[in-house]
């Protein structure tokens, strides 16, 4: 899929380009990508809320824009915003209402999800007076007010507390549990690499590197790392000889090895020398480092 | 039919919290309340003066109304970005615009209805003392028609802010919603001497280029002819307004309502949001 925004005076803006993805069920779906990238464009794209320049889709089997899917799915929009009248409750029960809920079960699947997001207690607030963090929490509740089986989210947590951000994470292993799928647009890229199954890197509109987690963030294959604390300056230094690669700060050390059996022979050393081994894996790199590399010096 | 439902209950109450416009509707009432007492200006005239200003004010305040109301509808949802949470919904863009549009109809006709109410208590109080008047002083004005003139000269209203309110829509759906006020407050006022423009297209006596006269009856065939909608002179006669013309009138504003909605439809199906 295709989109060219037009502006004015005939100039044009690329939103994304020659975009292929997929997204299976019961997964958490990220899109990460640098500003301007494109995961809003995308989001929209799919929603029918723009139109594709070129390319069609597909959502939940319908095509894009079609009226079906959209009983069967939920969406926070970025820096989401609502009839700012209406307190938490009026709101979710209006968008309730669009999808024919109504009565006792939309009452109590309103507290329900209020509380999810802890804006039960402050139910009676009229929006005009929510705080950033407030509007993201009840953008939340109403993209799941029809239990939808496939979860739109633009930067779920941006502008929540820590606490906030950790709910919402939870809510959205929650969902996928359930097996549902979550489509998730973010470029905290901490945050997505617990949190997703499948990732795809948007830069400038395309797509840079796709896979499941595990692949994108395997390290060269049969290299391990070895985390560990107060090990001696000496056999900090015995370890850089046979190391691809050591690195030190305070009392912490981590080192990557090329395979099992050196990393074994570290291990030792640092048992014997008195010093705490934190962790021993096959060496993964951190999404922050593969998004780099595949973003590399060209994001704007 | 719910989705629409819901969007113009959604719309209705937004609207009348808006400042703005309820504080025209309540210049009017007090314009409309106070209008007996502008109308001891003029002795003799009092009738046609409490007249004029009651039906003039309803209207052209329920023409602001209408205007400011009907091109901030849709340039609203865009702003606050409330249109996405809305069309991610089960809801179309059709259902979206006609409920919209059915909200803010519903808002502007409680508008005229309030106004209304306000006119038709100030008259009943203050008619029957103008038309006691003597004789030698003025003329007395016959009252046979009257009480039922005005309550279709307020029906009317209903139809002219709705034709309004649905041109201001369309006009939105193309323009900024700034070039929109302008384009319908345009249209609005040339509407109201669309009848002028046909003088000058039916008399070679006054036009004698055949070429501007066409561009008269051109302009007179486009035009909304909101001068319709204004029947004062003849309330003030007191002739009987006939259901027949009446029936014409409403006619000519529903025929007015649907086109520019389709219009709109046209512009905002591929909007993009
Ligand atoms: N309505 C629009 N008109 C013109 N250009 C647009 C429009 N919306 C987005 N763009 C352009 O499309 C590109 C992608 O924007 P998009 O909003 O999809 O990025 P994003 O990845 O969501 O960024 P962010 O992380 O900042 O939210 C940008 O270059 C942007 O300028
Ligand atoms: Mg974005």
């Amino acid at each position: 899929m295709t989109k060219i925004y037009q502006l004015e005076f005939g100039r044009k803006q690329t939103g994304v380009e020659d975009l292929n993805l997929e997204v299976e069920e019961g997964q958490i779906f990220g899109l990460v990508g640098p500003n301007g990238s494109g995961k809003t464009t995308t989001l929209k794209l799919l929603l029918g809320l723009v139109f594709p320049t070129s390319g069609t889709g597909e959502v939940l089997g319908f095509p894009i824009g079609h009226p079906a899917y959209k009983e069967r799915i939920g969406f926070l929009p970025e820096g989401p915003y609502f009839y700012d009248h209406l307190n938490a409750v009026e709101l979710l029960r209006f968008y309730g209402g669009l999808f024919g809920l109504g009565g006792k079960e939309l009452d109590r699947r309103v507290q329900e999800l209020l509380e999810l997001v802890g804006m039960w207690d402050r139910r009676h607030i009229r929006v005009r007076n929510y705080s950033r963090g407030m509007l993201q929490r009840v953008g939340v509740a109403q993209a799941l007010i029809n239990d939808p089986d496939l979860i739109f989210l633009d930067e779920p947590t941006s502008g929540l507390d820590p606490l906030g951000a950790m709910q919402i994470r939870e809510v959205i292993t929650r969902i996928r549990d359930q097996g549902k799928t979550v489509f998730l647009c973010s470029h905290l890229l901490k945050e997505m690499e617990p949190l997703c199954d499948n990732i795809a890197i948007l830069n400038r509109g395309r797509v840079v590197q796709s896979g499941t987690v595990d692949e994108l963030l395997a390290g060269p294959q049969g290299m391990y790392m070895l985390r560990a604390h107060t090990v001696p300056q000496e056999v900090v230094e015995s370890l850089r000889s046979f190391a691809t690669e050591v690195r030190t700060w305070d009392s912490e050390i981590e080192a990557t090895f090329a395979d099992q059996k050196l990393a074994a022979q570290a291990l030792e050393a640092v048992v014997e020398a008195g010093g705490t081994v934190r962790e021993l894996s096959p060496y993964r790199r951190s999404l922050e480092e593969v998004f780099i590399d595949a973003v590399g010096g060209e994001a704007q | 039919m719910k989705a629409i439902y819901r969007v113009a209950r959604a719309t209705f109450f937004e609207a009348w919290r808006r400042r703005f416009l309820n504080a025209i509707l309540v210049f009017a009432v007090l314009i409309i309340g106070s209008s007996w007492s502008l109308a001891y200006l003029q002795p003799g005239a009092e009738l046609t003066l409490l007249i004029d200003i009651g039906l003039g004010a309803i209207r052209f305040f329920g023409m602001l109304i209408a205007v400011f109301l009907g091109v901030r509808l849709i340039a609203d949802e865009m702003e606050k970005r409330t249109v996405h949470t809305l069309l991610a919904k089960p809801v179309t863009r059709t259902q979206f615009l006609v409920g919209k549009l059915v909200g803010a109809l519903a808002t502007v006709w409680s508008n005229i209805l309030l106004m209304g109410i306000a006119f038709y208590i100030v008259f009943a109080l203050k008619a029957p003392q103008f038309r006691n008047m003597d004789p030698e002083k003025g003329p007395v004005v016959r009252m046979d028609f009257m009480y039922a003139n005005i309550a279709k000269a307020i029906g009317l209203s209903f139809l002219e802010v709705g034709c309004i309110v649905a041109i201001a829509v369309m006009a939105s759906t193309i323009f900024s919603w700034i070039l929109a006020a302008i384009f319908s407050f345009f249209l609005y006022f040339v509407g109201q001497m669309a009848d002028f423009f046909r003088v000058l297209a039916q008399n070679p006596d006054r036009v004698e280029s055949a070429v501007q006269r066409t561009f008269f009856a051109i302009l007179y065939a486009v035009l909304p002819h909101f001068e319709v909608f204004d029947v004062r002179e003849a309330i003030l006669k007191d002739q009987f307004l006939p259901w027949l013309t009446l029936g014409k009138i409403v006619a000519t504003g529903v025929l007015y309502i649907v086109i520019a909605t389709l219009i709109a439809w046209l512009a905002f199906k591929g909007r993009e949001v």
